[in-house]
């Protein structure tokens, strides 16, 4: 039971910590706070229900198309909106995601209907449970998604810190200005920074959907992952890691120990703690928590 | 007091200012309020689609009584502000004679006070029943819904109770006011009837996993689970909780989405009790949905358009009856009368009364997947109950 509990803990938590990367990534890069992303999550989980249908249902050729599109989709929504936000305050680039995230649901329900897809029966994927020492179990879809976070959180830290466009998304986060006076075209380190989001988020859509199916709703679930962003500290992905795990304990413990009706509260009840004592995140930089 | 010119000005002034009202006396004027888009909207955006479908049918036939009927659909995304201004548009600026409402409870206070204000019938089709619907029925309040707790609860814990004598139970619902009353009931009635309720989980529609409420209830050993909510919530707690090795049996109430994911899932320990007759019953009306849905192309599966036929049906003989021209008071009067032969899609007959806007009879049927035919199979035939 308890090790079943851990194992819960880590699975919420990698879900929490896949989709406040994202978050993380464009507010740490363009300094815009993504009020989207659950949609943009939403997005990849039907390019997933779409392109299940048009590649003869092909688990492979699917799942890779939809991830494509997810990173093509943060191009086009950086290229097609965000772009000419540039030098407007953060305030309307903020409200600018707002609207997008509305549209978004509308599109869906025009495109897809109401009602609820099973992608993975549709591409013939079995979500079997897989059993783990102790007697625990977790899905197929939930165990893949744990060992995708872990592999891009890592790739992440490796790509920040080693490789030429890393570093240089680094330097338009710290100081774009001065980033660009050195060359770095600034518009294309934003849209890459985009793209890499909402691949993120499109992943944990698509995972999402395989585990348990997607509607319209599944956008809420990014709205949950957002007091893991903030508890962490927006600018840190370490921070994003650490909040998901508080939040995702805490969310467990409250269904578990005391009232399944609180898993819905406890995650702002975390933000609201974690923002009294240290408004700025755990892991954050007061500077960044200014600029904002 | 008017002159002859000064009546003919405020004539001229209504005549342009209400064209839909002019409109109105050419055709029967039904609007719908409904979830089209939203939270609820898998649940009654199809039951909307197949009642148009239904009508469209009508009007292509010529419309009833040799007038067409004009559907007025509003969204509300069940908001109940939105709900509320849909209600004041379609009753007072369109001129509806019957008000439809097809979305969340929480949007019906503002539409039953604007029914009431319009002198206008307002009746919930596939949203759930209010309790002013049954006996004594408000004057103004209809239902025609499969769904109402106050019956489900006690056919779904009955029938556990007959299947295995003192099990164990665990309860499963959402943080909604009819779902939390349903399981609330659902908990005394299972101790009435001898059976042990081990575990009661309220489940958020938001949640991300629904794993850790699995946990909590397979740590509980129930022999059998009992769910009463949303679709999504029912079907994805059972799929959790297999997941996690529970071999225990589960029972839920069928909603619209029910026969699609009883032939997904393949399960034979997953039971459904439904109102409606579930279209591997393959009675002759299921075929004319079938084929009229395909025509129409729409958008959802035929299997989950049953409510909204039946709805279809229901306006039908409702609008056949008050004859033309129609009043919202001859509505009224051909509603307190109806006698719907609903063609096997229920157990028998839709009836109300002057004190009775639910039925009164209700029906269930229970259904669950079988292994050795591969296909969905009827466990039960139509079991009624009198409501009172």
């Amino acid at each position: 039971m308890t090790l079943q509990l851990a194992a819960n803990v880590v699975v919420l938590a990698c879900i929490y910590a896949l989709v406040s990367v994202g978050y993380v990534l464009v507010y740490r890069v363009s300094r815009v706070l993504n009020l989207a992303h659950g949609e943009l999550m939403m997005a990849g989980a039907y390019f997933l229900v779409g392109s299940s249908g048009l590649f003869n249902h092909d688990p492979v050729i699917g799942i890779g198309m939809a991830v494509l599109m997810g990173l093509l989709m943060g191009i086009v929504v950086y290229l097609a909106l965000m772009r000419w936000m540039t030098g407007k305050s953060v305030l309307a680039a903020v409200l600018v995601t707002i609207a997008l995230g509305i549209l978004l649901r509308g599109l869906v329900v025009l495109v897809f209907t109401a009602q609820q897809f099973y992608p993975a029966a549709a591409l013939g994927w079995n979500n079997a449970p897989v059993p783990l020492p102790g007697g625990v179990r977790v899905s197929m879809a939930s165990a893949t998604l744990v060992v995708i976070t872990i592999a891009i959180y890592i790739a992440l830290f490796l790509f920040l810190r080693f490789t030429r466009i890393g570093i240089q998304m680094r330097a338009a986060g710290q100081n774009p200005l001065l980033a660009a006076q050195r060359g770095i075209r600034l518009h294309a380190i934003y849209a890459f920074a985009w793209g890499l989001s909402t691949f993120t988020a499109s992943i944990a859509g698509i995972l999402l959907a395989l585990d348990s199916g997607v509607d319209g709703q599944m956008a809420t679930i990014g709205l949950k992952a957002f007091p893991a962003a903030l508890v962490g500290g927006l600018d840190s992905f370490i921070g994003a890691c650490i909040g998901a795990l508080i939040v995702a304990t805490a969310e467990i413990a409250a269904i578990q120990y005391v009232n399944p009706l609180l898993s819905d509260v406890v995650p702002f009840v975390v933000l609201l703690i974690v923002l009294a004592v240290r408004p700025w995140g755990l892991f954050g930089s007061r500077e960044q928590l200014d600029r904002v | 007091m008017l002159t002859l010119r000064g009546k003919l000005a405020a004539a001229t002034i209504l005549a342009a200012c209400c064209p839909l009202s002019a409109q109105a006396q050419d055709a029967y004027v039904v609007g719908v309020t409904a979830a089209m888009t939203g939270p609820a909207a898998g649940t009654q955006a199809p039951v909307i689609e197949g009642m148009k479908v239904y009508i469209d049918r009508l009007n292509a036939k010529g419309g009833i009584n040799g007038h067409q009927v004009k559907i007025l659909i509003e969204d509300d995304q069940a908001e109940p502000s939105k709900a509320a201004a849909n209600g004041t548009k379609l009753m007072r600026q369109d001129g509806a004679m019957i008000f439809v409402n097809s979305s969340l409870s929480s949007t019906y206070g503002p539409n039953i006070a604007e029914s009431k204000r319009a002198n206008v019938p307002i009746w919930f089709a596939g949203a759930v029943c209010p309790k002013e619907a049954s006996p004594p029925a408000n004057p103004l309040i209809f239902c025609s819904t499969g769904f109402d707790f106050s019956y489900d609860i006690p056919a779904g814990i009955d029938y556990i109770a007959k299947d295995s004598k003192n099990a164990k139970v665990g309860l499963i619902g959402m943080p909604i006011p009819i779902s939390r009353i349903g399981i609330d009931a659902a908990e005394v009635q299972a101790k009435k009837l001898g059976l042990t309720p081990v575990d009661k989980e309220f489940i958020a529609p938001s949640t991300a996993d629904y794993t850790p409420f699995a946990t909590k209830l397979n740590a509980a050993a129930p022999d059998w689970s009992f769910a009463y909510g949303t679709w999504v919530t029912e079907i994805k707690t059972f799929e959790a909780m297999r997941r996690l090795g529970w071999t225990g049996k589960y029972l839920t109430y069928g909603h619209i989405q029910a026969e699609d994911d009883l032939a997904r899932l393949k399960d034979d320990k997953l039971t459904v009790f439904t109102t409606n007759a579930m279209f591997r019953d393959e009675l002759p009306v299921h075929k004319e949905i079938r084929e009229a849905m395909a025509q129409a192309k729409i958008a959802y599966p035929a299997t989950q358009t049953a409510e909204g036929w039946l709805s279809g049906m229901v306006l039908e003989a409702v609008l056949k009856k008050a004859g033309w021209p129609a009043t919202p008071e001859k509505i009224l009067a051909a509603m307190e009368s109806l006698n719907l032969d609903t063609q096997g899609l229920r157990g028998g007959p839709l009836v109300w009364t002057k004190e009775n806007h639910f039925r009164t009879k209700q029906y269930y049927r229970f259904y669950r997947w079988d292994s050795a035919k591969q296909s969905i199979a009827r466990i039960d035939d139509w079991i009624s109950v009198d409501v009172k």
